[in-house]
């Protein structure tokens, strides 16, 4: 196959997401009313504590991380969620298609939605709030959204993966794990005032140490960026391993026949 | 694997598949749809069978019979748990990627994503099959030329009737040129004249075009009308598989003998003429199954002679017949 016939391979997914995206209201909530509603609310809770130039930094990288985050894993995770909820998904799996033709066609989505996003919350936390989020330039900007966006394909493969294996009502999960992420990678609090276990769990997600380094920006102190990098890119690549086995796995258990029923 | 090499390889396999005589050999497939934690249902038990690729190949059954199954496992949806699978000549296990390439199929309940297009559920489907460019955009035009589904190109698939589904299912199926052709209820919900042109159509792709078919239904018609062999299927088995002509004269069916009539009959001495297999009479008609008509019709008439016969009619059995023979 050519070239180009790979690359409709990705595109497929994306192509498909921007179409469903692009006809339903609620997609204006997600680019427009659900982050601007998590900035505004962090912002004007800084004010109202009276924190400090660096502590402002703190919440809104945070802010902005967890809802590009949101935006980019739900994308990839639609990959599925729209065949499941059409119940066509057998029309996808009866293709000849792997796992990461749907993951990165997605994903492509995700960053164009994603970065959409953050171009927004960036103006908005400017002038609203004062904070300059380019400040380090456009090498730490890159390398911090590079960061979150292997984070959210990660995420959204985790729910692809729970679909295939626990079928329908697995789609939870498509708006759980971002809040798990909440809670332990750091994002409004440092995951030193987690308590020991949960501290080594967020030592185990990558978000926690692309948010450490990119506070280094404003507030300078240590981050492990490397391991960070290594500890997304293992995830991705098992993530897609995995996501292959439970294609796989649903094939055998015919469970890829029953979502289309 | 050097790129020379990947392109040999797939080159042979593509000479298999040229060369195959059979479109489907399976032997011993069984399924059961498995639950996370407790056993599963059989669906499929001890499926064994050769199909021609040079035949239109039907599969008959009541719901829950398991014919939707069987075809999702022979286009590679999902698996069995025990058997052997052979798709054109290429072992469904090891090349299925390759089997993916050369097949398509149209489900009995066509969904699609629900706020795509006609034109761009093609369109997304054909990028899934590699297509690109001046191909995909002239491809997409051709089935929705070839399935009349001209004016409803830009009409939403939640908007579509039942039957616009279906000949997008079926527009869809023939987007990667498939060698072969799965079709599960290909004219469900279609009228009269789209089942009949769908059906002239699946004539023509397999004649002209050399694709093989496999489809089930649960119109004998079409059966008749389209497949030259049939596998009849109950509760996951084979109870027959023969050409739709030797399936009737096999079961031993008989002749369905309809006599109107006025006046008194005695419908007992009826039962007793040889060959009769059964009378049902309701209010001035008797329709009488009979095993040989041309040597007891005259017996049976005769019986008639105090009664009025108002009109009399013979009618071969048909596969209606067959279907509701097997599937007591």
């Amino acid at each position: 196959m050519s070239w180009q016939g790979e690359l409709n391979k990705y595109l497929a997914s994306a192509y498909k997401n921007w179409i469903i995206s692009k006809r339903n209201v609620f997609t204006l909530f997600e680019l427009f009313f659900w982050p601007m509603i998590s900035l505004l609310s962090i912002g004007l809770l800084t004010r109202f504590l009276n924190v400090g130039p660096g502590m402002v930094s703190f919440l809104l990288v945070g802010a902005i991380a967890l809802t590009i985050l949101q935006v980019a894993q739900i994308d990839v995770a639609y990959v599925l969620l729209f065949d499941m909820w059409s119940k066509s998904i057998k029309n996808t799996f009866i293709a000849p298609i792997k796992s990461y033709h749907l993951v990165f066609g997605a994903l492509l989505f995700g960053i164009v939605r994603g970065s959409v996003v953050f171009a927004i919350l960036v103006i908005v936390s400017h002038y609203l709030f004062g904070f300059d989020f380019l400040r380090g330039g456009p090498l730490p900007v890159l390398i911090f959204l590079a960061g979150v966006f292997s984070v959210a394909a990660v995420i959204g493969i985790t729910v692809c993966i729970s679909i295939l294996t626990f079928g329908q009502k697995a789609d939870v999960a498509a708006w759980s794990l971002s809040g798990l992420i909440l809670l332990v990678s750091g994002i409004y609090y440092p995951a030193e005032v987690l308590p020991p276990a949960l501290q080594m769990l967020a030592r185990a997600i990558p978000l926690t140490y692309f948010l450490e380094y990119y506070r280094s920006v404003f507030i300078p102190g240590p981050h492990n960026l490397a391991l960070g990098a290594v500890l997304a890119a293992l995830y991705l690549s098992v993530g897609l391993i995995l996501f292959d086995r439970s294609i796989e796995r649903a094939r055998r258990t015919g469970i890829l026949l029953r979502l289309s029923e | 694997m050097a790129p020379g090499k990947a392109r040999a390889l797939a080159s042979e396999e593509v000479d298999k598949v040229i060369m195959a005589d059979k479109s489907v050999e399976c032997k011993g497939i069984c399924k059961s749809y498995q639950r996370l934690f407790g056993s599963g249902t059989m669906v499929l038990k001890d499926i064994s069978l050769d199909i021609d690729a040079a035949e239109i190949f039907g599969l008959l059954g009541p719901n829950g019979s398991g014919k939707t199954t069987l075809i999702s496992i022979f286009s590679t949806l999902i698996y069995p748990e025990q058997g052997h699978l052979r798709i054109m000549g290429l072992d469904a296990k090891r090349d299925k990627d390759v089997i993916r390439k050369l097949i398509n199929i149209s489900s009995a309940k066509p969904n699609f994503p629900w706020s795509l297009t006609v034109k761009e559920n093609l369109r997304h489907y054909g990028m899934l099959y590699g297509l690109h460019g001046s191909t995909l955009a002239k491809t997409v035009e051709d089935q929705i030329d070839a399935f009349e589904l001209g004016e409803y190109r830009d009409m939403k698939f939640e908007d579509l009737s039942t039957g616009l589904k279906q000949r997008l299912s079926l527009a869809k199926a023939m987007l990667n040129r498939p060698r072969l052709l799965f079709l599960d209820e290909p004219t469900t919900g279609l009228d009269p004249d789209m089942s009949m042109k769908t059906r002239l159509l699946i004539q023509r792709i397999h004649h002209e075009q050399g694709v093989s078919v496999v489809l089930s239904t649960h119109y004998m018609p079409e059966a008749e009308m389209l497949c030259d062999r049939i596998a009849f299927l109950r509760k996951g088995e084979i109870v027959a598989l023969d050409t739709p002509q030797n399936l009737k004269n096999h079961l031993g069916l008989g002749e369905r003998v309809v006599v109107r009539y006025v006046g008194p009959m005695d419908i007992a001495k009826l039962e007793e003429v040889p060959g009769v297999l059964s009378v049902t009479a309701v209010s001035g008609r008797a329709e009488i199954v009979i095993d040989r008509s041309t040597e007891n019709l005259d017996r049976i008439i005769k019986l008639f002679s105090r009664a009025n016969i108002l009109d009399i009619s013979i009618k071969e059995p048909d596969l209606e017949d067959v279907f509701l023979e097997l599937a007591r």
